[in-house]
């Protein structure tokens, strides 16, 4: 009962691009632990989303994800951010075993007239949660990561953006065939991100 | 006719749908071949060209090898042989020398003794013969001493003959382990043939597609195929729009056939009651009937009564036109009764064939309904397709760039590695190297090859630990102007000039400080410096931070209103206009 009576935080197009700009920072850390491509002793766990989440502790990796997360919600806040896709290869062969896709829709509303929305944080949390539990839980799933991986962030921007002096233009680094697992999507009434995980078809499985 | 015909018209619609559904999904085939082929055939020429050049490589140093091997083998087969035979004869030789020694040596001791005997017998008589005969024998015995020494080079001879064997076996060793890798290399031959057969089978597969010639063909094949895939995006659009407008419209009809079915109800309700009352009427027509009979019964009985009692004919007469009055009446309500039931049943007749239009209504719009509904799950199961195409990762160049974020973390280990394997395999190469050389010192010849192999080897190595150590360089000067640029940038754009620097806290925690300094700065001394650590900026207190002035405004603009870029525009602000006004 109480909970309907608490009242709805604003949430300005600013607002909406941190929180979104600050899960995928999260996010990205808790796929780089969960699936192995640092190693264990590298994360440190702090509490976010009423949850425990692991942070890198590599200083390289840590300045890489601080620079990619400046530049996505810069993007966000301009709106031409459409999709996120982290993408995770084989070391040695360079092949795409994993493509973690956050597809991002953006209310023109608020980009073109700054408009508000409501929403309460509690709730885009309490969303935000279940997207990172699902992705604590995936590994149940997912096939194994026996080789050496390393990993690549690609952004899928309007026509019209800028690349900036980090990034470069690239492939989109398709799976061919792939296995797809939806998970599920936050809102923040301004940004809705939808999370979607495909991955290389485990030949044996189909024998 | 006209509805045959719609009927055949929307069979036709739905094949051409269902052709079109088939169409999408031969595309998508197409798209997932394409892109599996260009991977597949990009891997394939990766791995070819590194085959092939492996191979060539392992040709030429095989080829070379074995050919060397092959020189060596012969001349130390020839040498061993020679060395052999030249060994039998030496022990022959030596053997003669060691009896003619003996022989010497006996002689030698006969002549001592006969010397000794000449001596002891005519000591003066014979001196002079005597030492001649010593000279002599002298020179014999030196003449020996010369074949002893032969002898013994012979020996040493001999003993390098052994060396020169055991050197034989090694080089046999090697000639095996060359062997070894000839078969390696016929395992690589087999391999690459394979590969060119995968390739011919890709060929093949080029040529099965129909117009397409070669792979530049397929290119453009795709892009026209990829166009198709953006027009039957756009028709897609333009379906759902359909659908929408068609679930609109059926929501309408819904709407209206609930409305016939109530109107429906209602008529029914009202035909019910119609007929109860054309029931009532029936009975009260019946009842009339009845009461027309009795009372002609009782006008016939009031007849027989007047022909017996004429004094009561009066009264009767007047009873019996009171009584055709009231049947007069009673008929007249009866044909009122009967033209009103007529007007019932031709209401009740007209409801129901109005009932009879509301339900063909209604059974045609149950069918159209279905209809929808078909076209409806058609529609989706399209867009469920054209989704799951999207979370494949497809996107509409048109509207969308792909950007990577410039990722140097694998780079740099990677070219860490390297570096770390190629200076592994320096040390081990200089091991061998050492190796190579003690054994040199033993066998000049052998050394020679192995040390040339070797130090052609450590050339490669050599040069390639060079352009990598060239490449790092270039990066890092790459790095410097870059960050030269942006910190000239930053400091015009800003008006601060930016000195950072790493340092460790008393409790072992690293910070980063940074030095700022106006552009407008009056003195030297006019520095502000900040602490940064994850993520948190705090001003530290220096001389020039601490004066009353720039302490106040840090107060407000940074204790206060928690802004340090606030506090920094505005010193630039005051900063600039003392300068100006000065």
């Amino acid at each position: 009962m109480a909970s309907k009576n608490t009242t709805k935080d604003i949430i300005t197009l600013r607002g909406s691009s941190a929180i979104v700009s600050e899960f995928f920072g999260y996010a990205a850390n808790s796929i780089l632990y969960n699936r192995g491509v640092y190693p264990e002793e590298s994360f440190v766990k702090v509490k976010k989303y009423g949850l425990p989440m692991l942070l890198t502790e590599d200083e390289n990796v840590k300045s890489f994800i601080t620079n990619l997360t400046a530049q996505l919600s810069e993007w966000l806040e301009a709106g031409k951010l459409q999709r996120i896709v982290l993408v995770i290869m084989s070391k040695s062969t360079g092949e795409v075993l994993e493509r973690w896709n956050f597809s991002i829709e953006t209310d023109k509303e608020a980009v073109e007239k700054g408009v508000s929305r409501e929403k309460s944080d509690k709730e885009i949390m309490r969303e935000i949660q279940a997207i990172m539990r699902q992705i604590a839980s995936s590994i149940t799933y997912l096939p194994c990561l026996d080789e050496q991986c390393v990993f690549d962030v690609l952004a899928y921007t309007d026509n019209d953006v800028e690349v900036p002096f980090t990034w470069i233009e690239s492939d989109p680094k398709l799976i061919a065939n792939p296995q797809m697992v939806k998970l599920h999507a936050f809102d923040t009434k301004i940004h809705k991100v939808d999370t979607l995980v495909s991955y290389k078809n485990d030949e044996w499985d189909e024998e | 006719m006209q509805s045959e015909a719609q009927v055949k018209f929307q069979k036709e619609a739905n094949l051409r749908k269902n052709a079109e559904s088939s169409e999408a999904l031969a595309k998508d085939k197409a798209i997932s071949l394409e892109e599996k082929f260009n991977h597949l055939s990009g891997s394939i020429e990766r791995e070819r060209k590194h085959l092939n050049n492996e191979l060539s490589q392992f040709k030429k140093e095989s080829k070379l090898s074995v050919s060397r091997i092959k020189a060596d083998l012969e001349r130390m087969e020839c040498r061993a042989y020679s060395a052999e035979n030249e060994s039998e004869l030496l022990k022959q030789q030596s053997e003669d020398l060691r009896v003619q020694l003996d022989e010497c040596r006996r002689q030698k001791n006969e002549a001592e003794r006969k010397i000794l005997c000449f001596s002891s017998s005519s000591n003066d008589v014979n001196s002079s013969e005597a030492l001649i005969l010593v000279k002599h024998l002298q020179e014999e015995l030196r003449n020996f001493e010369s074949e002893v020494q032969e002898a013994r080079m012979l020996k040493s001879s001999h003993e390098s003959n052994e060396l020169m064997q055991v050197k034989l076996l090694e080089e046999k060793g090697r000639r095996e382990r060359v062997e070894s890798e000839l078969l390696k290399l016929q395992e690589v031959q087999l391999s690459v043939e394979k590969l060119e057969d995968e390739l011919m089978t890709w060929r093949s597969m080029i040529n099965e597609i129909p117009g397409v010639s070669c792979s530049d063909d397929i290119r453009r094949k795709f892009a026209a195929l990829q166009a198709e895939v953006i027009q039957n995006m756009m028709k897609n659009g333009e379906v759902t729009a359909q659908l929408k407008e068609i679930e609109v419209v059926l929501e309408a009809t819904e709407l209206g056939k609930q409305y016939a079915e109530s109107e429906a109800k209602l008529a029914k309700e009202k035909a019910e009651q119609s007929m109860s009352e054309v029931k009532r009427l029936e009975l009260l027509l019946s009842s009339v009937n009845e009461e027309k009979d009795r009372l002609r019964k009782d006008a016939n009985a009031g007849k027989t009564q007047r022909n017996v009692e004429p004094e009561a004919e009066k009264k009767s007469d007047t009873f019996i036109q009171e009584l055709e009055d009231a049947l007069a009446k009673k008929e007249c309500s009866i044909t009122e009764l009967e033209s009103q039931l007529c007007e019932y049943k031709e209401v009740i007749s007209r409801q129901h064939g109005e009932i009879k239009l509301l339900t063909e209504r209604l059974s045609n719009e149950a069918r159209r309904l279905k209809s929808l509904e078909r076209e409806s799950d058609q529609l989706r199961s399209e867009i469920s397709l054209l989704e799951s195409k999207l979370g494949h990762g497809d996107f509409s160049a048109a509207s969308t760039k792909v950007l990577r974020m410039v990722n140097t973390l694998a780079v740099d280990n990677e070219a860490k590695q390297t570096i770390e394997t190629l200076r592994t395999e320096l040390q081990k190469t200089k091991e061998k190297l050492q190796a190579v050389q003690e054994l040199k010192v033993q066998s000049a010849d052998a050394g020679n090859l192995i040390d040339s192999n070797i130090s052609e080897k450590l050339a490669q190595l050599k040069a390639q630990i060079a352009t990598l150590e060239k490449r790092e360089e270039r990066y890092k000067t790459v790095f410097a102007e870059k960050i030269s640029v942006f910190r000239r940038a930053c400091c015009s754009l800003f008006g601060y000039k930016i000195v950072m620097d790493d340092r460790q806290r008393s409790d072992g925690i690293p910070v980063t400080r940074f030095i700022l300094q106006s552009l407008y700065a009056q003195t030297d001394d006019e520095k502000l410096e900040f602490e940064y650590e994850s993520g948190n900026t705090n001003i530290l207190g220096n001389d020039y931070a601490s004066q009353p002035e720039i302490s106040r405004q840090v107060e407000i603009f940074i204790r206060k209103m928690n802004s340090i870029p606030a506090f920094t525009a505005n010193l630039t602000m005051e900063s600039f206009n003392r300068r100006t006004l000065s």
